[in-house]
């Protein structure tokens, strides 16, 4: 306990010294998390409309023209498929109901075709825009199958832009948490510089490496907690008014868009326990080397 | 607490031999003076007892352990039983003359009481309790020297190192540093201190190691600064 009140008071005592320098360390860390936190719920936005267009995605298979086929048979095989997330079944009847209804005032057109030439046929849908093509293929290979038909040009975009959106928002992880983390290690490498002749004393006159080191790690973890903590405040800023204008103007895209205010909260949260950590992290490293460096005797 | 060097040389990078063969022993509760003059090797021979440098050769041993096989962790525990007047002080100058003795009991998890009863006690030995708010910079060499001294002692250690401590202060301000030395000494613990001056070392007559080019010429009870 007295050790803890000592190390609290050395730590505000660090923070107040170099009070630029955190300020500085704590406008940047917290800028760049805001960024990455940002960009990871535009990810994840993304990937909720991705999933939902996904789940749109249809593929449609056409049996051949045979009264002996066991048309539910084949619907079990179909479904029992990895890729499938469901399957409907339509008689040639059905289909042309369904025909004749999308077609309105032109449907008479169909009758003229005579007899329904619409063969009994499946509407499959897939558990993402990727398993859109092993289907068809698998598809195609079945002798019952006559033909399969689908958006593949769509699937081919949808699982691109899946991709890149993937990509996109794992670089800008990235390069926001090595910024901040450079920040931060630079920081604390100024203020271990700084203090180096006072590190060397203390360690000559008994203090222990972790009395030292304490400090100097608690200021990288709190100036990069308090980064997140204001990176959250902004992303709530930002967030839930950027919401209720797509609310006001894009009515459609409200059912896409994450607007559970809980869980945006609980992203709030992991993000200041992430920015907590990534501060740990790299004080201690910094701490740990230069404490290493200086205190090894010749 | 005994100090045992034996066969110890040291040799700095690329090839300056600072000490050379060094067998000796120093018994609990002596007074030694560490003579000779400018790079005989004196704060070298300091520095090995206080584990900032590590002998090229041979063994340095304080109170029966090997400084060498020292595990990292216990050299904090070692050093808080040393205490230590360095040449230039070492003294930290963003903090007060209190802060700079308080602290290292602090290190040691010291209740916060305890720590200003001790502080107070040890600043009032060296006669500095009206400078106690002062910064090492507003204070005179001689004051400076006494916060040094009053920081060794706080942790009330078995062994005192002094590296040349009347150095930059004037023959009254010596004496009065030396009789806070021998006032430690007379408490039973060891003292070794390397020194210029020819006036203490011969008014008080302790035993004297003389050092010339890294080797001890002269190992001396009750010595002279001269043989």
């Amino acid at each position: 306990m007295t050790t803890l009140r000592y190390i609290i008071r050395d730590t505000w005592r660090l923070i107040f010294h170099h009070w630029v320098l955190g300020l500085l360390t704590l406008i940047t860390a917290g800028v760049m998390l805001w960024i990455l936190g940002i960009t990871t719920l535009l990810a994840l936005n993304m990937e909720n409309l991705l999933s939902k267009l996904e789940s749109e995605l249809a593929v449609q298979a056409y049996l051949v023209k045979d009264n002996t086929i066991d048309v539910e048979a084949i619907a079990r095989r179909i479904q029992s498929l990895e890729y499938v997330y469901s399957i409907k079944t339509f008689s040639p009847s059905d289909s042309l109901a369904k025909l004749q209804h999308k077609m309105g005032s032109q449907s008479r057109a169909l009758e003229m075709l005579g007899d329904n030439p619409i063969p009994w046929n499946f509407e499959i849908h897939v558990n993402s825009a990727q398993d859109v093509e092993p289907l068809v293929e698998t598809l195609k290979a079945m002798p019952e199958v006559d033909d399969v038909v689908y958006a593949g040009l769509v699937v081919k975009r949808i699982s691109a832009l899946s991709r890149i959106s993937s990509r996109v928002a794992l670089v800008m992880f990235l390069l926001a948490v090595i910024i901040t983390a450079l920040v931060i290690y630079n920081t604390i490498h100024i203020s271990l510089y700084s203090r180096r002749e006072e590190i060397g004393i203390m360690y000559l006159v008994g203090a222990t490496r972790a009395y030292i080191a304490t400090p100097f790690v608690l200021e990288g973890t709190l100036l990069a907690f308090l980064g997140a903590v204001i990176a959250g405040a902004g992303i709530i800023t930002a967030y839930f008014p950027g919401i209720e204008l797509i609310r006001e103007n894009l009515p459609l895209l409200t059912n896409i868009i994450l607007t559970d205010h809980a869980l945006i909260w609980r992203f709030c949260g992991l993000l200041a326990g992430f920015g907590a950590t990534l501060g740990w992290v790299c004080s201690y490293l910094v701490v740990a080397r230069f404490i290493n460096s200086i205190t090894r005797p010749e | 607490m005994n100090i045992n060097f034996s066969g110890v040389s040291k040799i700095f990078e690329p090839d300056i031999a600072a000490l050379v063969d060094i067998t000796l022993n120093i018994d609990q509760g002596e007074f030694v003076y560490i003579i000779g003059q400018t790079g005989s090797g004196k704060s070298t021979l300091l520095r090995l007892i206080t584990r900032e440098i590590l002998p090229s050769r041979g063994v340095v041993a304080v109170g029966g352990y090997d400084l060498r096989r020292m595990r990292k962790a216990d050299i904090p525990y070692y050093r808080r039983d040393v205490g230590l007047v360095a040449q230039d002080f070492k003294l930290i100058p963003t903090l007060t003359v209190y802060e700079n003795i308080a602290f290292v009991m602090e290190a040691m998890s010291v209740p916060k009481r305890l720590v200003s009863e001790r502080t107070k006690d040890v600043i009032n030995q060296v006669g500095l309790w009206r400078r106690r708010s002062m910064r090492p910079a507003q204070l005179s060499g001689g004051e400076q020297q006494r916060v040094a001294i009053a920081r060794a002692l706080a942790n009330s250690p078995s062994l005192f190192i002094a590296d040349e401590p009347t150095g930059n202060l004037d023959f009254h301000t010596a004496a009065e540093v030396m009789k806070i030395l021998f006032a430690i000494n007379a408490a039973g613990v060891t003292v070794v201190m390397s020194t210029h001056n020819q006036g203490i070392v011969n008014a008080s007559r302790q035993r004297v190691i003389e050092l010339d080019g890294g080797r001890l010429i002269r190992d001396e009870k009750g010595g002279t600064y001269s043989s």
